[in-house]
C-alpha cells in the first residue's frame, strides 16, 4: 500500500518537475518583459498578448514550423525505415563484419558536432546543397541513424529467436517472414524510435543554423536565435515561440502514444 | 532415431545469409558514409597539422602526434575534461534513477497515462538553447523565480548569486540537463519495460517475492539492454555537452564550469586552430568510444548480441 | 534570332534568387536587419539602387549574437565563399579576417579615411591597409542618477565616493557593469585600465596588462566589490542584467552601451525615465576619461565576384547621409564632421557635445588577428580576481605571462610592428 502511494507522490512530484519549467514559460509568454525582470511571481498578476502578436505580425514564424516539420518528419520516415532494415540484420543474422558495422555506426556520433560542421558545411556547399531541404535531411539521417539502428536492434533481439524459421517453415522468405512477421511485433519499438528521432530533428540547431542561409528553410530552433538582438533577449517572443513551437511536437507525441499501447495490447498482456 | 535437422530448403546457407545481411545493412550505411566519411576524415587529418587560419604565414606544417602531445601538457585540457566527467557522471546517474521512476510508474496502468507521457516529454522538446535561457532565466539573481521560491520557503535567507560560484553553478546546469534529457531515458526504459512478460512478475507475487526483490532480479536484468543503449547514448551527449552550458555559463566563473566541446569550440570556431582543434575532437572521440566499450563489459553485453546456434 | 530571345528567358528560369530580372549584378549583404536597423537597412538599400540602377543587394541576415555571426562567418569565408560579398564586422574581428586573407584590402578604391575618427581606422587596419570602414560607434559611458548624485562623476575617486554614498542612503547597488566572463568584462576593464593610465598592448605589441597602471585599475574594480558599492551579481551580468537594475531603479550608476538609452527613456517600462544623465566614464591621476570602442564597420569578402559593386554598396553606406540618417538608432557616427553638422542635435539622443566629449575618448582594443585568444586569457584571469580566487596583480601576471606566451608563439609581433596598441 504505502509502495502504491509513495509511487504516486514520486510521479506527481517528476511531473511536476517536468512542468513547471514549461508552465513558467507559458506565465511569462503572457506577461511584460519589465514585469519579469522587476518582480517575478509566481502566478501572473497581468497578461498580454503583445508577444503573440508581434511573433505572427513582425515574424512569419509559420515557416520554419514548417520547415522543422518537413525536415524532421522526412528525416525520420528515412531513418525508422533504413534502420529498421539494418537494425534487423544485425539483429537477426549471423555474419561476418556485423560487430565493426555496429562499432563504426556508433562512432559516427562520437565526434563533437562542432568540429563535424566546417568540413559538412564544405562537403554540402559542394553538393549545393546549402539552403535546401535536403542538406539538412541528409546531415539528420547520418546522425540520428545510429540512435534509431541501435534502439531498434535491441527491439528486435528481444524476439523470440526462432519466429522467422517457424514463418519460413510454412513457406515464406526470408523477406516476408520479416515484413509479415516480425516488423509487426515491434510496434513499439518503432514508435519510440521515430519519436526520438523526430525530438533530435526538431531540436537541432547548429547544423540547421550553418546550412540554411535565408527565412524560407530556417527550422524553429534557428529561427528562435535569430530574435536575439546584439544584447537584448527577448523573452516574451522566445518564449511565445516556444509553447507555440512544442505544441505540434506534444500532439505528434500524443498520437504515437496511442501506437504504442495497442502494440502492447497486441501481444496478449494487459495494458 | 532420425536426427532432428531442419531440412535444407530451410536453414539459410551462410552465404546467402552473410549476403541478406549486407543487404539490408547496406542503405544505412552508404546514408551514414556518404556525409560522415569526409568530416570524419578531414577532422583527423587536420589534427595532425599545425594549422592556424589566422595566421597563413605561418603554413600548414605536418606535425604528426604535435597537436595530442600538446593537450596532454595542456592544463586547461585536463580540467575542461575533469568537468565534462564531473557533469557526465551526476546527469547521467540522476537521469538514469529518475528516468528508471519515470518509466517504472507510466509502466503501471492509470487514466490520464498517455497525457502524463505527453506532458513529461515537453521539455524534450524544447530546443536546448530556448531550456538553457530558461533555467539561466529562472536561476537568476535579480529575476530568477527559483532565489522568490527558495527564500519564501526560508531554504535560503537571501538570494543567491548562483553562477558566480563554481559549486553553485553546477547546480542549475545539471538541473536543466537533468530536466531536458530524463524524458529520453525513461521513454527508452518504458520501451523495455513494456516487452518484459508480465506473467514473470505474476509468478514472482504469487511465490511471494517483494516489490524490490522483482525489481532487482526480474526489471533491472531484463532491462540491461535498454539500459545500455541509454547509458551508451546519454554519455555520448553528456561528453559533448556544449549548447546548455555555453548559454548558461559561458564556461565561467572562471573557465571552472567549461567542458571539452566549449573547449574545443573555442580553439576552433572562436581562435580558428583548427589543427588543434581537430586533436581534441579526435581525443573527445577516443574517450567516448573507451567508455562505450567499458560500458558493454562491465554490462556483460556484447555487441553482436548473443549467438545464434 | 530566336535563340536570342530564349536565353534571358533561361536565365531568368535559372536564376535561383527568386528576384523578378536579374541582369543587374547582384551583392549580398550580411549583417543586422532586426526592428529598426531593419527598417533603416532597407530603406539606405533603396537608396542605392535607385542610384545604383546595375546592382541589386540582397539582404541575408545573420544572428545578431556576436558568437553565432562570427562562427558562421569563419564558415563560409574558410570555404571560400563569395557571398556575402559585404560583411558587417564587429569592430575586433577586422584584424583576425584580413589576417587570414579573407577580406579586400580597401586602399585600391581610396576611402576618405581621415574623415573618420584615429580609433576607428585603427581598429580597422591591418598590417597597415585599411580593411573594413567604420559604420557606427558603440563606446562605453557611465549612466548616473540625476536624483541621487549632484553631477556625474568628475574622477574615479569621485564615482567610488558616489556609489557609497547613494549605498548609505538606501540605495541597492552603487554601480554596476558587465562582469560575468566574457568579451562585456574585457569592454568594461578597458575603460578601468584606462582611467588610470594602463594599456594592454604596448606600440611593441608586448602585453603590458600587468603594469602597475593596470594593477591599480583591477584593484579599484576588486575595491568596489569587496566595498559593497558594487553587488558581487554583477559577476553573472552581460549587458543586460545591469540595464535592467538600472531601469529598475537599483543602480545609482551603470556602465553601459548606447543601446540602453532609448529603453530607458520609455516612462512605461523604465522607472528612472526622466531621473538620468549620461557621461564619459571618469579618468584618475595618471590616466584618462576613457571609453571603449565598439560597433560595427563594413567590409568586403575577398572572394567576391564583384568587387567593384560591393565597394560601391559599402562607401554608399558610409556616406554622410547615410551615417547621419543611421543616427537615429544607437550607434553614434563615425565621421568626425558630423558633429558639427546642426541636424545631428536633432537625431542624438544625448547632446552633441556631450557625444563628442564620449567620443573622442573612445579607444579601440588590440587589432590582432589573436585577440579573440588574448581576450579569452585575459577575461579569464579578470574574472578569478574580481571573485576573489586571485589577488588582482597575480591575476595579471598570469594573465600577461600566458598572453605573451601565445603573442611568442604566433610570430605576431613581428608583422604587427607599429600597427598594433
Amino acid at each position: 500500500m504505502t509502495g502504491r502511494i509513495a509511487s504516486r507522490v514520486g510521479l506527481v512530484l517528476l511531473v511536476l518537475f517536468a512542468a513547471f519549467p514549461f508552465y513558467w514559460a507559458v506565465v511569462a509568454s503572457f506577461t511584460p518583459e519589465a514585469t519579469l525582470f522587476r518582480e517575478p511571481t509566481l502566478w501572473p498578476r497581468e497578461l498580454i498578448l503583445e508577444h503573440y502578436r508581434a511573433l505572427f505580425a513582425e515574424r512569419d514564424f509559420l515557416t520554419p514550423v514548417k520547415n522543422s516539420l518537413i525536415v524532421a518528419g522526412t528525416t525520420t520516415v528515412f531513418c525508422v525505415t533504413i534502420g529498421a532494415f539494418a537494425a534487423y540484420a544485425l539483429a537477426r543474422i549471423e555474419f561476418a563484419g556485423k560487430r565493426v558495422v555496429l562499432a563504426f555506426i556508433l562512432a559516427v556520433t562520437m565526434f563533437p558536432q562542432i568540429s563535424i560542421v566546417s568540413p559538412l558545411y564544405m562537403l554540402l556547399r559542394g553538393m549545393h546543397l546549402i539552403n535546401t531541404y535536403p542538406g539538412l535531411v541528409l546531415p539528420y539521417v547520418t546522425f540520428a541513424m545510429p540512435l534509431a539502428v541501435w534502439l531498434l536492434v535491441g527491439f528486435f533481439r528481444q524476439l523470440p529467436p526462432d519466429l522467422e524459421e517457424a514463418a519460413m517453415v510454412d513457406g515464406a522468405s526470408r523477406w516476408q517472414s520479416f515484413t509479415r512477421v516480425i516488423l509487426p511485433l515491434t510496434g513499439p519499438g518503432l514508435a519510440t524510435t521515430a519519436i526520438l528521432t523526430f525530438i533530435y530533428c526538431w531540436n537541432e540547431f547548429l547544423f540547421a543554423l550553418s546550412f540554411t542561409l535565408g527565412p524560407e528553410r530556417y527550422t524553429v530552433p534557428v529561427a528562435i536565435a535569430l530574435f536575439r538582438g546584439q544584447y537584448q533577449v527577448p523573452w516574451g517572443q522566445i518564449l511565445a515561440a516556444t509553447v507555440i513551437a512544442t505544441a505540434p511536437v506534444a500532439v505528434i507525441v500524443l498520437l504515437f502514444q496511442r501506437r504504442i499501447v495497442q502494440g502492447l495490447t497486441a501481444g496478449a498482456v494487459k495494458g | 532415431m532420425t536426427p532432428i535437422q531442419p531440412a535444407p530448403s530451410r536453414a539459410p546457407r551462410p552465404e546467402s545469409e552473410a549476403r541478406t545481411g549486407w543487404l539490408l545493412t547496406a542503405p544505412a550505411l552508404l546514408a551514414i558514409l556518404v556525409i560522415a566519411l569526409f568530416p570524419l576524415a578531414w577532422t583527423v587529418w587536420e589534427s595532425l597539422h599545425e594549422h592556424d587560419l589566422r595566421m597563413p604565414w605561418l603554413g600548414r606544417p605536418f606535425v604528426g602526434l604535435g597537436n595530442y602531445l600538446t593537450i596532454l601538457h595542456d592544463a586547461r585540457f585536463w580540467q575542461a575534461l575533469g568537468h565534462t566527467a564531473l557533469f557526465a557522471i551526476i546527469s547521467v546517474t540522476v537521469e538514469l534513477v529518475l528516468g528508471l521512476a519515470l518509466a517504472l510508474a507510466m509502466n503501471r496502468g492509470f487514466r490520464g497515462r498517455g497525457v502524463v507521457r505527453a506532458a513529461v516529454l515537453v521539455p524534450w522538446a524544447i530546443p536546448t538553447v530556448v531550456a538553457a535561457l530558461l533555467w539561466r532565466f529562472i536561476f537568476d539573481s535579480q529575476a530568477g523565480i527559483a532565489n522568490v521560491v527558495l527564500t519564501n520557503v526560508g531554504i535560503l535567507h537571501h538570494p543567491l548569486v548562483w553562477f558566480v560560484h563554481a559549486a553553485t553553478a553546477w547546480v542549475p546546469v545539471i538541473l536543466a540537463d537533468v530536466w531536458k534529457t530524463t524524458p529520453f531515458v525513461a521513454l527508452l526504459l518504458l520501451a523495455g519495460l513494456q516487452s518484459i512478460d508480465k506473467e514473470l512478475y505474476e509468478a514472482a507475487s504469487t511465490d511471494g517475492a517483494s516489490a524490490w526483490w522483482q525489481l532487482t532480479r526480474i526489471t533491472i536484468p531484463l532491462l540491461k539492454p535498454a539500459i545500455l543503449v541509454a547509458l551508451i547514448f546519454r554519455t555520448l551527449d553528456a561528453f559533448r555537452v556544449f549548447d546548455l552550458i555555453y548559454v548558461m555559463t559561458g564556461g565561467g566563473p572562471g573557465t571552472s564550469t567549461e567542458p571539452v566541446a566549449l573547449y574545443t569550440f573555442n580553439a576552433l570556431l572562436q581562435n580558428l586552430e583548427f589543427g588543434y582543434g581537430a586533436a581534441l575532437s579526435v581525443i573527445i572521440f577516443l574517450v567516448t568510444f573507451a567508455l562505450a566499450m567499458l560500458y558493454m563489459r562491465g554490462l556483460g553485453l556484447d555487441l553482436g548480441g548473443p549467438r545464434r546456434r | 534570332m530566336r535563340l536570342l530571345l530564349l536565353l534571358p528567358l533561361l536565365l531568368t528560369v535559372s536564376c535561383t534568387s527568386g528576384q523578378p530580372e536579374d541582369r543587374r549584378i547582384v551583392v549580398t549583404f550580411s549583417g543586422s536587419a532586426l526592428g529598426a536597423e531593419g527598417e533603416l537597412l532597407t530603406r539606405h538599400i533603396a537608396r542605392f539602387e535607385q542610384a545604383n540602377p546595375g546592382i541589386h543587394v540582397r539582404i541575408q541576415r545573420t544572428p545578431d549574437d556576436a558568437t553565432q555571426r562570427h562562427q558562421l562567418y569563419v564558415q563560409w569565408l574558410n570555404a571560400r565563399a563569395g557571398e556575402p560579398d559585404i560583411l558587417q564586422l564587429d569592430v575586433v574581428w577586422t584584424s583576425e579576417f584580413a589576417a587570414a586573407g579573407w577580406l579586400l584590402p580597401l586602399d585600391r578604391w581610396k576611402p576618405d579615411a581621415g574623415a573618420f575618427f584615429p580609433s576607428t581606422i585603427a581598429a580597422n587596419t591591418w598590417a597597415n591597409s585599411l580593411f573594413a570602414i567604420p559604420w557606427y560607434m558603440d563606446v562605453g559611458m557611465l549612466y548616473w542618477r540625476t536624483d541621487l548624485l549632484p553631477h556625474a562623476p568628475a574622477s574615479m575617486e569621485e564615482l567610488a565616493a558616489d556609489a557609497h554614498s547613494a549605498r548609505s542612503r538606501g540605495v541597492p547597488y552603487g554601480i554596476v557593469w558587465q562582469g560575468a566572463r566574457y568579451e562585456g568584462l574585457v569592454t568594461s576593464f578597458v575603460e578601468f585600465l584606462g582611467a588610470f593610465g594602463g594599456r594592454i598592448l604596448a606600440d611593441d605589441g608586448r602585453v603590458v596588462v600587468d603594469s602597475p597602471e593596470a594593477i591599480r585599475a583591477l584593484t579599484f574594480m576588486r575595491d568596489l566589490l569587496t566595498s559593497g558599492a558594487a553587488p558581487t551579481d554583477i559577476l553573472t551580468w552581460h549587458e543586460e542584467e545591469s540595464r535592467f537594475a538600472f531601469q529598475n531603479g537599483a543602480a545609482a550608476m551603470m556602465r553601459n552601451w548606447p543601446y540602453a538609452l532609448t529603453l530607458l527613456k520609455s516612462p512605461t517600462d523604465s522607472r528612472v525615465a526622466r531621473k538620468f544623465a549620461v557621461a564619459p566614464m571618469p579618468g584618475a591621476p595618471g590616466g584618462a576619461p576613457t571609453a571603449t570602442l565598439g560597433g560595427g564597420a563594413l567590409a568586403i569578402n575577398a572572394f567576391t565576384e564583384h568587387p567593384d559593386a560591393a565597394w560601391k554598396v559599402v562607401e554608399f553606406l558610409t556616406a554622410p547621409e547615410q551615417i547621419l540618417d543611421r543616427s537615429k538608432l544607437s550607434g553614434y557616427p563615425p565621421r568626425r564632421a558630423l558633429y558639427d553638422d546642426p541636424r545631428l542635435g536633432e537625431i542624438l539622443p544625448i547632446p552633441v557635445p556631450l557625444a563628442r566629449s564620449i567620443v573622442e575618448h573612445a579607444v579601440a582594443r588590440p587589432a590582432t588577428p589573436i585577440y579573440s585568444q588574448l581576450s579569452e586569457l585575459l577575461q579569464i584571469d579578470l574574472h578569478r580576481a574580481l571573485s576573489g580566487q586571485l589577488p588582482p596583480d597575480r591575476a595579471l601576471h598570469d594573465a600577461a605571462r600566458d598572453m605573451n606566451a601565445l603573442v611568442e608563439r604566433t610570430h605576431v609581433r613581428e608583422l604587427v610592428a607599429g600597427s598594433a596598441r
